[in-house]
């Protein structure tokens, strides 16, 4: 009797043990999943007024989206966790406020006080609230009031009347020619092998009626269109190497064979070499592309490297993004054109800022940071090293940015005039901050503090607006001086 | 339930409260370790020994965004890059005060300065000088610029500095400013320094 008990209690001991191990062992596997949270692919998102792409996290098996990154491109944007709540204020351009309501762990939130059930939980994840992909188009739909189209497994987002029509139409001949045609100017990457010419359209919202087509022809034998990872293809196949030829200002891509390399020069008797001559090499010819006025924007930081952190839900990141796009927008608004270097959550090195910068050749460059401390808005230009190197026939990668210095300055002294114009507390400064020195044309650099002191401030839509208004008057204020560049 | 089984659970539930209590113990005992640690740190008091000198130096502001003269006495070694390391000492003890308007993280210190030739300091850093400074484009800059501009004040032959951290180059300090270069003491701090 005694040993059974013994037994009994033995037995009970261990399942206990199993079951706290059990239920430890679950509670660490679940929430093991909720950390183990990693970029897996981007969505790319077309609008009328902007294209962008946002990174996918995945979560427990679902690719989820950033609520923030989403709306911020397309208005204002004010988003406050409250411990497990989470409160997001969306101010479309021209329309009202309206709120977004959710719950971490939970599938059911309000938009504008309508009830919505999601189709798996919300989640909140250092403070960024993150809604399931095939939620989106709904979402999206009540906040803009708008036609939404969204492809999850291509990763595309289309909002409102966008979409690029692709057609095609093979001319036969000697040899064939096939005219893809479209209703605006497309730049896509193009890629060939043997047998394909390859078209991916990234930043275009290029759609196709037809996935495929095969034709009966010796040269150019199919093409088919597919959708992926936030791009769009279109894969042109052919029995001989195959090239493309823009016409139409861009709206056109004639795709025909490579013509067949010329016939080597008879060999004839081989002359002595002269030393010191240089047989001039003719240049393809090439339509001249005319100068325009870029400003390259360039939101400091990403991906990993935050940044500042301006609070501990806040990081300098997200901050200077917001402001980019919203000098992007004011720019826009004065006839101005402006790209961004970074458009999402990305991290990208001081180095590769500095090749992208000086690769788009842009009129301006901007670099934009936000700090946790001090007050109002710092304008900078470039400190250069001591070493100065001369040459002729290089630009010194150091300081390369010595020629602008001038143009930096009027730069920043147009932007300073404007700030102080909006009665926004501010200084211009040199400042030993990379990748300026780095960039071959006329650069500032802005970093924005907190207007009063207290750093909730800084993010306010209000400020923000003010800030980038400065900005791009100032640039507005000062085009003039500044030359354009040929691409 | 029998008797012996519900035993066993209690005794369960006690070794669970035991093992509970003494991870809580032990995690109040390491953040007051590392509390201590901390405040030893911040300590970065310059030599005792020696007679002190009245050095100038120039104390970063956030909130005006310049730099400020001040001067203090300081106990002064005879070797000049001793001399050089005790006034940036120095110079980093006003920032480590709980009052200082321009913060930098705790147990931030100066390793060694190196002098070569007349006209160049290297001075080389701890780790949590670099790692725990507060990232902003100014806060580092008025950081630098103030180190320059003190160690040329009170050693005008002084007029080229490098930083190192941890005896090795780094990119940024804080992730904005270049710490690869050397700084001219007539560059970086004129704009900033004597600020009204």
């Amino acid at each position: 009797m005694r040993l059974s008990r013994l037994r009994a209690v033995t037995i009970a001991a261990t399942l206990t043990a199993i079951a706290l191990l059990g239920g430890a062992a679950h509670v660490l596997r679940h929430s093991t999943v909720q950390a183990q949270t990693s970029p897996s692919s981007q969505l790319s998102v077309y609008s009328p007024q902007t294209f962008y792409t946002i990174p996918l996290l995945n979560l427990n098996g679902q690719p989820y989206v950033g609520l923030v990154e989403l709306l911020e491109p397309l208005g204002n944007v004010d988003a406050r966790p409250e411990g497990k709540k989470y409160k997001l204020k969306f101010t479309p351009p021209g329309a009202h406020e309206l709120e977004f309501q959710f719950q971490d762990g939970k599938d059911n939130g309000k938009v504008k006080g309508d009830k919505i059930k999601l189709p798996a939980m919300f989640a909140i994840q250092s403070g960024r609230g993150y809604v399931p992909l095939s939620s989106v188009s709904e979402l999206l739909s009540r906040a803009l009031s708008t036609q939404i189209r969204l492809s999850p497994t291509a990763r595309r987002l289309f909002i409102g009347n966008v979409g690029e029509r692709l057609t095609l139409d093979l001319r036969k001949g000697t040899p064939s020619k096939l005219f893809v045609s479209f209703d605006s100017a497309v730049n896509p990457t193009i890629a060939t092998e043997p047998g394909h010419i390859r078209f991916t359209f990234r930043r275009e919202p290029v759609i196709a009626t037809v996935e495929r087509e095969n034709y009966t022809d010796p040269l150019i034998t199919g093409a088919s269109f597919s959708e992926h990872d936030g791009v769009a293809e279109l894969d042109v196949m052919g029995t001989a190497p195959l090239m493309a030829n823009f016409a139409d200002g861009g709206k056109t891509i004639i795709v025909t064979a490579t013509p067949p390399p010329p016939p080597p020069p008879p060999v004839a008797e081989v002359p002595v070499p002269q030393t010191n001559v240089v047989p001039p090499v003719a240049a393809p010819p090439k339509a001249p592309a005319g100068p325009r006025f870029l400003v390259l924007i360039d939101p400091a930081h990403g991906g990993t490297e935050i940044g500042s952190a301006i609070s501990p839900t806040l990081p300098e990141k997200d901050v200077v993004l917001a402001l980019a796009r919203k000098v992007q927008h004011e720019l826009a608004n004065r006839g101005i054109s402006a790209g961004l270097l970074r458009n999402s959550d990305i991290a990208i090195t001081l180095d590769q800022r500095a090749i992208s910068g000086n690769a788009a050749r842009p009129a301006i460059y901007l670099a934009l940071h936000a700090a946790n401390s001090g007050k109002g808005v710092h304008v900078f230009t470039a400190l250069l090293p001591v070493e100065a190197v001369t040459s002729r026939d290089f630009l010194p990668w150091e300081t390369a940015q010595t020629a602008y210095l001038d143009l930096s300055g009027s730069v920043a002294g147009s932007v300073t005039a404007e700030l102080e114009a909006r009665k926004l507390p501010n200084a211009t400064l040199a400042a030993p901050l990379r990748p300026m020195n780095n960039i071959a044309a006329p650069a500032i650099a802005i970093e924005i503090a907190s207007p009063s002191g207290d750093v909730n401030d800084i993010a306010s839509p209000a400020y923000l607006d003010q800030v980038a208004q400065s900005i791009a008057a100032g640039i507005a204020a000062v085009r003039r001086n500044i030359p354009e560049v040929r691409p | 339930m029998t008797r012996p089984v519900l035993l066993m659970f209690a005794i369960l539930l006690l070794i669970a409260a035991g093992l509970g209590f003494y991870a809580y113990h032990l995690k109040v005992k390491v953040a007051s370790d590392e509390q201590r640690l901390a405040q030893q740190s911040q300590v970065v008091v310059p030599p005792a020994s020696g007679p002190t000198t009245l050095v100038t130096l120039y104390v970063a502001s956030d909130q005006d965004g310049g730099l400020r003269r001040s001067q203090v006495n300081v106990p002064f070694p005879q070797e000049r890059s001793e001399r050089a390391r005790a006034v940036l000492r120095s110079l980093l003890t006003t920032y480590l005060q709980p009052d200082s308007q321009h913060p930098i993280g705790a147990g931030s210190d100066v390793r060694d300065v190196f002098l070569l030739g007349s006209d160049t300091a290297v001075v080389d850093t701890n780790l949590a000088f670099a790692d725990s400074h507060p990232s902003g484009v100014l806060a580092e800059e008025l950081t630098i610029a103030s180190m320059v501009t003190t160690l040329n004040a009170n050693d005008p032959q002084i007029t080229r500095v490098k930083i190192l951290v941890d005896g090795k180059e780094r990119d940024t300090l804080a992730g904005h400013a270049d710490l690869r270069r050397f700084y001219l003491a007539s560059g970086i701090g004129q704009t900033l320094k004597d600020m009204p």
